[in-house]
């Protein structure tokens, strides 16, 4: 078994599928306990029986939509009519931008493609370091994770079986707390160079404002939607979709019939990576649950930890270490079923889990030498991978300073859920 | 920008993909994945608009509608999971392909892609045989739809599945041995 167990791991670093290192997995523990192998099958097919799972193919699409369309452009110079007249200008519209477009694109390394584009040039021609400018793009492009809807916190939800809009007001807060500490440094780091990008105009205002006009329902359609309990979270994603649809496709026309397929298998290539590990971890966490695993594994840890502050450190340097190998989808997928009866132990609140977990997962993006963020953005900016990798962490510094206040302080996440 | 799209692994970055030029199965593949992808979403994004149509303004809604959707998804997950196979977009750890120079990590493209196929020849079996089950026993989902209808993705999904890690391995294992000659001759 130990043997076998070796050998899986062995094939999933040399970058065998995830999909199949698990169902193998699955496979073997039914082969063990003499279960028909058919079970995998069978349990696959839970895929159609887990409320809300039609928000990720809805909202992925809608976002990948968003980013192929000039919608980017439109929000970027909202920002900067919004916030630029700020010291440190265009630093924070950086932020700001990135952070919300990300909460509706999913955390899929979008972000930095779509916006890193618009806002790497900019920043350069307003004389920012270098340096810093490629470490806050990149930076960024993970930013909105904690706001909704980003694609993270549904997966949390329909896993952990939490109710999703709890996760939704759970991350503003730690959501916030992490921008607000990535604009101090902005600003302390260009202290000697901290020009707004212009004075505060509200004819720019009126006119930004003019051009994003159908964009501007969609926020406020779906986030107060699902705030208010109006929509549940599928159906928020199913409005979005058809309301990016129709304005980017028929009104404004950017994205044209023929473009739609390709943009719609694109987006689902993620999804559809993402849906079968689920799959396929329904059957292997069914397997681990029957042979008593998480029970084991409690008893052992136990033994180790008593209180639930060692817990904490625990989960955090074991989250650092998962989202430096795993993307953060295959670890919510696989871990979360562990980690959630053990943190119960320990008295964590299951909101306040998946914050903590998604905040540790998000530095995942950034942690050499494999965070996605660090690779999209050496490609995307032509630049060296050991480049982006000084260049990001002073970034990733702070980001793991906020990840600590975050899990240390569940108040900070629990305020706006209690009622 | 607009023809620039997003991608979603690092790995077609570092990795684009190479080789031969797509025959005529390989276009005929991809626009029958892309079709029915197209036609799914589609279909998922009238739906679920059409029921909180229903909802607000006639307070009623269609009763096997939500369970439509949630058989539409395991759809979409499944060719989506095909097209991606077909793409190499699984997700997967990345550690050794980003260090590895192309032509060492050729080797175990072989293993991995030999094992993928292996591993998704064995889950159609199974399915197989379980929709033959439901069949038996005259399963019925959706009001009285036929299980197999719905069900029958699953092993058609895996078959295609296991065929395009075939196929990569094939090509790995093409690449390895043009590699081997390639040394010969400069020697």
């Amino acid at each position: 078994m130990i043997v076998f167990g070796a050998l899986l791991a062995l094939l999933a670093v040399f970058g065998a599928p995830l999909f199949t290192v698990i169902a193998a997995s699955a496979m073997l523990g039914y082969q063990r306990e003499g279960i028909d192998l058919m079970a995998i099958s069978i349990e696959m097919l839970g895929l159609a029986e887990m409320p809300f799972l039609s928000a990720i193919p809805l909202f992925t699409f809608a976002g990948y939509l968003l980013s192929a369309s000039q919608a980017p452009k439109r929000l970027v110079r909202l920002t900067g009519a919004l916030l630029g007249w700020m010291p440190g200008g265009l630093a924070l519209v950086a932020l700001a931008a990135c952070a919300f477009f990300t909460a509706f694109t999913g955390a899929s390394g979008v972000t930095i493609i779509a916006l890193g584009a618009i806002l790497y040039p900019a920043l350069q021609h307003d004389g920012y370091p270098a340096r810093f400018n490629l470490g806050l793009v990149t930076t960024s492009g993970s930013l909105g994770l904690l706001f909704a809807p980003s694609l993270p916190l549904i997966l949390y939800g329909v896993i952990a079986e939490v109710p999703i809009d709890d996760l939704f007001r759970a991350g503003i807060l730690p959501g916030m707390l992490m921008l607000v500490m990535l604009a101090g440094w902005s600003l302390w780091v260009n202290r000697a160079n901290r020009k707004p990008l212009g004075d505060f105009s509200m004819r720019e205002v009126g006119s930004a404002l003019r051009e994003s006009a159908w964009e501007l329902p969609l926020p406020f359609v779906v986030l107060g939607g699902i705030y208010s309990g109006f929509f549940a979270v599928s159906e928020a994603a199913a409005v979005t979709a058809a309301y990016v649809l129709l304005v980017e496709v028929v009104i404004l026309r950017e994205i044209t019939l023929r473009d739609l397929p390709r943009i719609m298998r694109e987006s689902m290539l993620l999804v559809g990576g993402i849906l079968i590990i689920l799959g396929v971890s329904l059957a292997s966490t069914n397997y681990m649950i029957d042979a008593d695993i998480p029970q084991r594994l409690l008893a052992f840890i136990s033994d180790l930890v008593t209180s639930q502050a060692t817990f904490l450190i625990l989960l955090l340097v074991f989250l650092l270490i998962l989202g430096a190998i795993l993307d953060i989808f295959s670890a919510i997928v696989l871990v979360v079923p562990l980690v959630l009866p053990i943190a119960a132990q320990y008295g964590v609140d299951e909101v306040h889990l998946g914050i903590v977990f998604l905040a540790a997962m998000q530095l995942g993006y950034l942690t050499p030498p494999v965070g996605l963020n660090l690779f999209i953005a050496s490609y995307r900016f032509n630049t060296p991978i050991m480049e982006v990798y000084r260049a990001t962490l002073p970034f990733l510094l702070i980001l793991a300073a906020s990840v600590v206040i975050i899990t240390f302080w569940p108040q900070l996440s629990l305020w706006l859920v209690a009622d | 920008m607009t023809g620039n799209l997003p991608l979603s692994t690092a790995r077609e970055l570092t990795d684009p993909p190479g080789g031969a030029p797509p025959g005529r199965l390989e276009r005929l593949g991809t626009a029958l994945e892309n079709a029915l992808l197209v036609l799914l979403l589609g279909a998922m994004v009238i739906l679920a608009v059409g029921q909180i149509v229903m909802r607000m303004f006639f307070q009623s809604g269609v009763i096997w509608a939500d369970e439509l959707l949630k058989v539409m998804v395991l759809w979409i997950a499944l060719i989506a999971s095909v097209a991606a196979s077909r793409n190499q977009r699984h997700l997967r750890i990345d550690i050794l392909s980003h260090f590895m120079p192309p032509r060492i990590a050729r080797l175990p493209g072989v293993i991995v892609s030999a094992f993928a196929s292996v591993v998704c020849a064995i889950i159609a079996w199974h399915s197989w045989r379980y929709i033959g089950l439901t069949l038996e026993f005259n399963d019925t989902v959706l009001l009285d739809t036929p299980a197999w209808m719905v069900q029958g993705v699953l092993p058609v999904a895996f078959v295609l599945m296991s065929y395009h890690f075939a196929v990569d391995c094939l090509r790995n294992l093409a690449a390895l041995s043009r590699d081997r000659q390639g040394t010969h001759v400069s020697r």
